[in-house]
């Protein structure tokens, strides 16, 4: 199956593990990954000072991706899923703006017809490719390994427009977890905010917000957390030791993509899935792997 | 502040009140202050945000009061007051005009927004690829990582972008 992917901008910039694992992974479950030109950000920190701008911005991006002809745009990162998502919504159902939007994406020489279904890492491998065929791929079963998930805000919510999962108790990640074979703990945080949303405001106020959540997830003594998003990643990932200073304690959880679990299971190598650029302790996790299944 | 300024500066900023009325997709109205937005509001226990406030005093036209104050910024953007809000109401959506009015107004929009809008328009992109490093300290780029190249949009891009984004909030 072929499948339009678009990255958006924290993961081909800075979060390559995310793009490896992901590229590693899925041609193993009989998806080809389509890369798209000239495509840009999708819009999301856009929003915030002009919101046409960023319906421009996530509309183009759809438009180019159309061109490829396949059916569904893969979209790895939440924030991006939710750009994309609510601009199509947006087109869908307001006609001047289809209007006006149409004169910008002809100056670029684009057109848009609104065909694609747009999806998430997590709903196309649950919904799509499903269980029983990412079960099959497993050659490691992750047994014995703990792990807790967080699926992120804007997979989520506004669940009026986006579908990916149950907005108050999601349990696809969970149960794409358990497919590895890992067991995985319910938690009463799981639904917290990974603070990301205020980087570009209040810095200090965003990684104290995804360090308590860690506190809490390195209080039930877990072997690790399990995400799927460039944005929240890095937040428990790369500044785990920047919101441990901010909140005064010690953190040492790792933090593993969605995609880098699966490859170990699949029994890939471990630089091939890019975990040598996690910054959090993931050796931990790979150990206890290991040790369960030499 | 006191309640003379609250009455004057109210009477001038119909307007302002009027201009986010039109764009908002709700009715300002159908919140009844059941507090449910603020209850669950990811920054209401760290920066003090209270959505439910926000809305009110749009409400009561003190929309300047709101700009100047930069309480907007304080929002995570997690949208869970927009999930649970009994009666349709969008708290975040509210917030997100009101920022739009704030960059139009060159008024108090955070630095960092400010650098990304520069780069989205130079290159499309928030961020150039950057050098990363890995746990044992090695250096990795795109590049060296085995990844493709990125290609970026053409020109007639940011001409579209600076038209869109030089033009009225919303």
């Amino acid at each position: 199956m072929e499948v339009a992917v678009y990255w958006g901008c924290m993961i081909p910039t800075v979060e390559y593990a995310y793009e490896l694992s992901l590229r590693a992974t899925f041609p193993r479950l009989g998806v080809e990954l389509i890369d798209l030109e000239g495509v840009s950000c999708c819009g999301s920190p856009i929003k915030s000072v002009n919101r046409l701008a960023a319906d421009y911005l996530a509309l183009r991006n759809i438009a180019l991706a159309e061109e490829t002809g396949t059916e569904h745009l893969l979209v790895p990162c939440n924030g991006c899923y939710l750009s994309l998502s609510e601009a199509l919504h947006h087109w869908r159902t307001d006609e001047e703006l289809q209007g006006e939007m149409e004169k910008f994406l002809d100056k670029e020489g684009l057109t848009l017809e609104g065909r694609m279904k747009i999806v998430h890492t997590i709903n196309f491998l649950h919904d799509i490719i499903g269980l029983e065929a990412v079960e099959k791929a497993v050659k490691k079963p992750l047994t014995g390994l703990r792990l807790v998930s967080h699926s992120g805000c804007h997979i989520l919510r506004p669940s009026k427009i986006l579908d990916v999962d149950d907005p108050e108790r999601p349990r696809k990640l969970d149960d794409l977890i358990r497919t590895l074979g890992a067991e995985v703990l319910e938690y009463p945080e799981s639904l917290d905010c990974c603070g990301a949303g205020l980087l570009l405001s209040h810095p200090e106020t965003a990684v104290s917000l995804s360090a308590t959540k860690l506190r809490a997830i390195q209080g039930l003594g877990v072997d690790g957390l399990v995400d799927s998003c460039p944005a929240c990643h890095m937040m428990f990932d790369a500044r785990q030791e920047t919101g441990a200073r901010a909140i005064g304690c010690k953190l040492s959880l790792p933090v593993v993509y969605y995609t880098q679990l699966l490859g170990l299971a699949m029994g890939l190598d471990e630089r091939s899935l890019g975990l040598h650029l996690n910054q959090s302790p993931v050796e931990k996790l790979l150990e206890r792997a290991q040790k369960t299944f030499p | 502040m006191t309640l003379r300024d609250l009455t004057s500066e109210a009477a001038s900023e119909g307007e302002l009140r009027e201009r986010i009325v039109r764009e908002l997709g709700f009715e300002l109205q159908s919140c009844f202050r059941c507090l449910r937005c603020t209850s669950g509001c990811t920054s209401m226990k760290l920066l003090e945000l209270r959505p439910h406030f926000v809305m009110n005093m749009v409400k009561l036209g003190l929309v300047e009061e709101l700009i100047s104050s930069g309480i907007v910024w304080t929002c995570a953007l997690c949208l869970k007051c927009e999930e649970r809000c009994p009666q349709e109401v969008s708290p975040s959506e509210l917030i997100t005009l009101l920022r739009n009015l704030s960059f139009q107004r060159e008024e108090n929009v955070p630095e960092a927004y400010l650098k990304v809008v520069s780069s989205v328009l130079e290159m499309g992109l928030i961020q150039e690829p950057m050098e990363v490093v890995s746990r044992e300290f090695e250096e990795f780029t795109r590049e060296s990582l085995g990844l493709p190249r990125i290609v970026g949009p053409r020109e007639a891009f940011s001409e579209n972008l600076i038209e869109l984004m030089t033009r009225g909030a919303g």
